[in-house]
């Protein structure tokens, strides 16, 4: 039996992927190695999520159990639990992917592979906090696990470092079961996250935000007792003389997300160290025929309504009849920090096609311009402004496109 | 000890200008007192007052104005647990090395206690160093450290199979650093004919062919005898063989005093009670010079050294399969008493790099600082350029108990009739544990002779089934095992790969595991990329489920490491 | 005059709001919404609150609830403490009504994640 579409992951991206690839009828597998689907959405029970997508303002799992009810009813996807891929490749054109489960080795085979399995957070590790390694030293995700699917309070008295979504959201709720959350730091000198959580998450809660400082050392031998912040230059590094400690028993870390693409790096799969995703068309097909990316996997998402539109533009295009050979054509880009897709299949262009963007850096007034071979062929203007931490979208009619075209984007922007 | 000895070393420090030292002789050794302004001036004078042939160790007294020497880290408890206890043979200290000779003791027909006062296994520096079996080339050709390497180096490949530890024999690469080290190798060669290392000269083509992209080439060393181990995981191995055999390991048990008459050793006192052991084994690694001391023998003294290492990802792997260090030419001083670090290829295909080797008057320091680990990084660049410091995942430091005459303590004491002391064991404590274990072994024997026949075991059960590491079974008997139990085919940690079935078998182990930490020290979960990150609230749910202990009581570590602190929607008044 | 984030949105629109005469003028706002939060906001601000309850269940120890609708911004730390008191027994759906009436403010409470689903698991 061979499936059209195996989707590793069985959040918010896989699902939506599945659902569009099995629209007409097709057999998929999806594959997740929790013992629920859903993904991280299963622990974000704050709201926000869906105002795009579905107009309304909806928590985490109920954004996430729309599509689990859909997948639910279709009996052309299977949707496999507690199971973990331990290995993929490609043999003779077909997808052969390993998974290990209570019921042993299994191996399932397919047309097509969709990598929707998301990322995981950036570590303490990472960023090089010192010291010593107690317990009371978590990144928020985990920390929002506790707290939002054991019911457990992961400290009493915390320092959150990185001003990132996570962060702030864990911010509140920490504050909400009945932590004290002393301060949030963030070593940038502007924050991270979206702005409306800086404001309903901080804010509300009157818990400062110290920007351009960091947290650099942990002391506590068994638990955390206190942690050393210190003020950063513009490239984030310490500046002596300003080191402060401040007594707590917690460090919550929100340094970021990494994608997670070892399952489609064994494949050859070709990445974007910008994104630190996989290389992708309008599709979201990677540079391996018949693989596709999508979700966080694909690039670190702000909104999960963007999530389930690039998982649904892939699930399309597997469920389409032609999809034939690919002719690619690179994407320059300059004042972007990322351009998703990187490339174009000039072979498959639609009227119009959807990019994804963040901006390199803050700007007040921003102006997006498309040249094709020097020429300019689209413009957008933003007068609201753009900044890195909230990704944008477009919608672009391309013309024409050849094979020895030069496709550039460039946004210029204005702080004044 | 010879008056000549003495006054020898008065004036050497004189000499040097340590004019208000107080040098005699006791216990056989040279006992240093006075105070100084600073650390380096007290380990200049202990350096000055080793004399190894008619001393038996420098006792270094000489305290620094000012400093109050932190307390030893004790266990909050307080019990009688162990209270009236009279095991033939008590070993203090619960690394490699005690854990080594609980094994070996476990196999007679006495009764073995280990004490440890942390929560677990291999918490000081059995689980804090790169885990090399080493070829021994670069210790002393007449030390008492290299014998016991070559022998516990020896003893390894048995050691492997019989607990199933998994070693991996890839020998170790010397680079020269400069052309003019290459006139060495006949030396270096004659040298380790003495202990019967193999040894091979490497010219530059050899280098460029076996080693990618070296930082410098001037040609190079391989010694085939290195190899890689789990440290912590070997120390777990030995204990719980120990424990199947019979060997009681009680954690959280800190040894607060030992009375002894000047002959014998009788009261052990910790804080879970008296222990009125036969035979005391000081295996306290950091603090043996504190246990030699209470038991009555304290004739050195321990002068701790930090070390960094950092781990890489598993991607950096292809950097090396094997060991790459750089040639360091001894000073007469003595001052490098490390051979500068280098990378290793760890058993479970991680890089790991350093150490860095640094005085400290801290004996449990354990944290690490940016610019040890920038030294680090920056040094061992030097040797592999393609090392890339993203690809580090975690960094830690560990105490090396060293003495001053940089040398095993493996000795029956002379004056307290009922002591073995296995102390001052730093590198290569790893690869000696084994030998000194036999030793130690050798020593009991001796002393219990007195009192009863020891006898080995008939039915010593020598061999450990260990936890079977999925990941790395074959397809076919990967599928087989989970047929026979499901739970090896649920994956908890997704870094590394690891099971349920994995995970619940460490803490149902002989020597149990209820801490993060300690699941993480038996089956490696928790120790990849996203460093515990998914698994830890996993892990906690199933030692919950099967030990019946509340989530709010589980920890990372024991003590005061509890991972949460409460539920949620506790009142707050 | 305040400067407001407006949190209505992911778009999060930086609003200038200034009261005169009791009548509240916005800038800065990219649709209606703006002014209405803004209005709002300056004179009885409201929030949404999500938040998570006990059960009974085994299964499913913890789960996610949200208003359905907002409540005063100064009833938000008191149905955080009321949350605590609460703890589910029956095998609810996804959208049912945990608390009818939140504090008096005639916002319902309500479960975001099935219960019921997941105790027919095996």
């Amino acid at each position: 039996m061979i499936y059209r579409a195996i989707v590793i992951g069985g959040g918010p991206a896989g699902l939506q992927a599945a659902l569009s690839a099995g629209e007409a009828g097709h057999p998929v597998l999806i594959i997740e190695r929790e013992s629920r689907p859903g993904g991280i959405l299963k622990q974000c029970i704050h709201d926000g999520f869906g105002v795009i997508r579905f107009g309304e303002k909806l928590s985490g799992p109920e954004y996430a159990e729309r599509f689990i009810d859909e997948v639910q009813k279709k009996e052309n996807i299977t949707l496999l639990l507690l199971h973990f891929v331990i290995s993929i490749s490609k043999e003779k054109g077909v997808f052969v992917v390993r998974t290990t489960s209570k019921e042993g080795i299994t191996e399932h085979r397919s047309e097509t592979l969709v990598f929707a399995n998301g990322c995981r957070e950036r570590t303490s590790r990472q960023v090089n906090i010192h010291g010593t390694r107690p317990a009371g030293v978590l990144t928020a995700g985990t920390a929002q696990y506790y707290v939002n699917l054991m019911g457990a309070l992961p400290g009493k008295r915390c320092v959150i470092l990185g001003s990132g979504d996570i962060g702030l959201i864990m911010a509140r709720r920490l504050t909400l079961e009945g932590a004290e959350v002393l301060g949030v730091y963030e070593a940038k000198d502007k924050p991270g996250g979206l702005t409306r959580n800086l404001y309903q998450c901080l804010t509300d809660f009157d818990i400062p935000l110290h920007l351009s400082k960091t947290v650099s050392h942990v002391f506590g031998e068994e638990r955390v007792e206190a942690v050393e912040v210190v003020s950063v230059d513009e490239n984030m590094c310490p500046l002596a003389g300003t080191e402060e400690i401040i007594e707590c028993d917690t460090l919550i870390v929100s340094v970021g997300l990494i994608p997670e693409n070892e399952l489609a790096e064994s494949l050859g799969t070709k990445m974007d160290a910008k994104t630190k995703g996989a290389i992708v068309d309008q599709n979201m097909m990677t540079s391996v025929n018949g693989a596709y990316a999508v979700g966080n996997a694909l690039h670190v998402h702000d909104l999960v309504d963007y999530v389930s539109e690039c998982a649904k533009t892939a699930g399309e295009h597997i469920a389409g009849e032609k999809r034939e050979e690919r002719n690619l054509l690179p994407i320059e880009q300059e004042g972007l920090l990322y351009l998703v897709p990187q490339q174009l299949d000039i072979n498959s262009l639609k009227e119009e096609e959807v990019f994804y963007f963040r901006s390199a850096c803050e700007y007040k007034k921003g102006e997006l311009k498309i040249y094709r071979d020097g020429e300019e062929i689209y413009k957008k203007k933003y007068a609201m402004g753009l900044k890195p931490p909230e990704m944008e979208k477009l919608k672009v009619k391309l013309p024409p496109l050849e094979r020895e075209t030069r496709l550039k984007v460039v946004l210029e922007g204005k702080n004044e | 000890m010879k008056f000549r000895a003495i006054n020898r070393i008065k004036k050497a420090l004189k000499k040097a200008g340590y004019t208000n030292i107080s040098v005699r002789e006791k216990l056989g050794g040279v006992l240093l007192e006075g105070e100084l302004e600073k650390y380096a001036d007290v380990l200049a004078c202990g350096r000055l007052a080793v004399e190894k042939k008619h001393s038996r160790g420098v006792i270094n007294k000489i305290s620094v104005a000012g400093y109050q020497e932190k307390p030893m880290r004790s266990p909050l408890i307080n019990d009688k647990a162990h209270e009236g206890k009279t095991p033939d043979a008590l070993i203090i200290g619960g690394g490699i090395v005690g854990a080594a000779i609980a094994r070996e003791l476990s196999k007679y027909n006495i009764s073995v206690m280990l004490v440890e006062k942390e929560y677990d296994l291999a918490i000081a520096q059995s689980s804090r160093n790169d885990g090399m079996i080493h070829a021994g080339i670069d210790l002393n050709p007449n030390s008492k450290k290299v014998k016991y390497n070559m022998r516990g180096n020896a003893l390894y490949d048995t050691l492997s199979k019989e607990l199933g530890v998994p070693i991996s024999k890839n020998g170790q690469y010397v680079l020269f650093t400069s052309p003019v080290q290459r006139a060495v190798y006949p030396f270096v060669k004659k040298r380790a004919g003495k202990n019967h290392i193999p040894c091979e000269y490497l010219s530059k083509k050899e280098v460029s062919e076996r080693i990618k992209n070296p930082g410098f080439n001037h040609g190079g060393m391989f010694f085939a005898g290195a190899g890689v181990v789990s440290p912590y995981l070997m120390t777990v191995a030995l204990a719980e063989n120990a424990v199947v055999n019979g060997a009681e390991i009680c954690f959280d048990t800190a040894v607060l005093g030992i009375e002894n008459d000047g002959e014998k050793a009788g009261k052990v006192i910790t804080n879970r009670g008296a222990i009125y052991p036969k035979v005391v084994i000081n295996a306290a690694g950091v603090y043996s010079d504190k246990i030699a001391e209470m038991a009555g023998d304290g004739h050195f003294t321990i002068h701790p050294r930090r070390g960094v290492e950092a781990i890489l990802d598993k991607k950096a792997g292809h950097l090396t399969h094997s060991v790459i260090g750089r040639f360091a030419m001894k000073t007469s001083t003595g001052a490098k008493h490390t051979k500068g670090g280098g990378i290793v290829y760890t058993i479970d295909g991680n890089i790991l790099i350093g150490p860095s080797a640094d005085e400290t008057q801290e004996r449990e320091n354990n944290a690490t600082t940016r610019e040890e680990l920038d030294a680090v990084i920056n040094k061992q660049r030097e040797l592999t350029p393609d090392m890339k410091s993203a690809d580090i995942i975690t960094y830690f430091a560990g105490t090396r108990a060293a003495t001053y005459e940089e040398e095993f303590i493996v000795e029956k004491s002379p004056i307290i009739k009922n002591l073995i002391q296995a102390a001052g064991i730093q590198s290569p404590g790893i690869t000696a544990a084994p030998a000194i274990a036999e030793d130690v072994a050798k020593f009991t024997k001796e002393i219990l002779a007195n009192e009863k026949t020891v006898q080995q075991k008939k039915d010593f059960i020598k061999t450990r089934k260990p936890i079977p590491s999925l990941k790395e079974l074959s397809l076919q008997e990967r599928d087989a095992l989970i047929k026979e139990r499901p739970d090896y085919g649920i994956i908890i940690c997704r870094c590394e790969e690891i099971s349920r079935g994995e995970i619940m078998d460490a803490i149902k182990s002989p020597v149990p595991a209820l801490t993060l930490d300690g699941i993480k020290r038996r089956v490696r979960a928790g120790m990849g990329r996203c460093q515990g990150g998914f698994c830890a609230p996993l892990i906690t749910q199933i030692i919950a489920e099967e030990t019946g202990i509340d989530i709010t009581q589980i920890g990372k570590k024991g003590g005061a490491g509890k991972t949460l602190c409460g539920y949620t929607k506790e009142q707050k008044e | 005059m305040s400067e407001l984030i407006c949190i209505v949105c992911p778009n999060g629109c930086r609003l200038t709001a200034t009261v005169k005469d009791g009548k509240v003028s916005v800038i800065g706002n990219k649709c209606k919404k703006g002014i209405t939060f803004a209005e709002e906001e300056l004179t009885a601000p409201k929030r949404s609150v999500t938040g998570t309850v006990r059960t009974v269940f085994k299964e499913f120890p913890v789960a996610p609830v949200r208003t359905d609708g907002e409540i005063p911004k100064d009833k938000v730390l008191a149905l955080a403490a009321l949350l605590g008191k609460i703890k589910i027994d029956a095998p609810l759906s996804r959208g049912d009504t945990v608390i009818e009436d939140i504090l008096g403010t005639g916002v319902k409470l309500i479960l975001t994640s099935d219960i019921k689903s997941k105790l027919t698991e095996e």
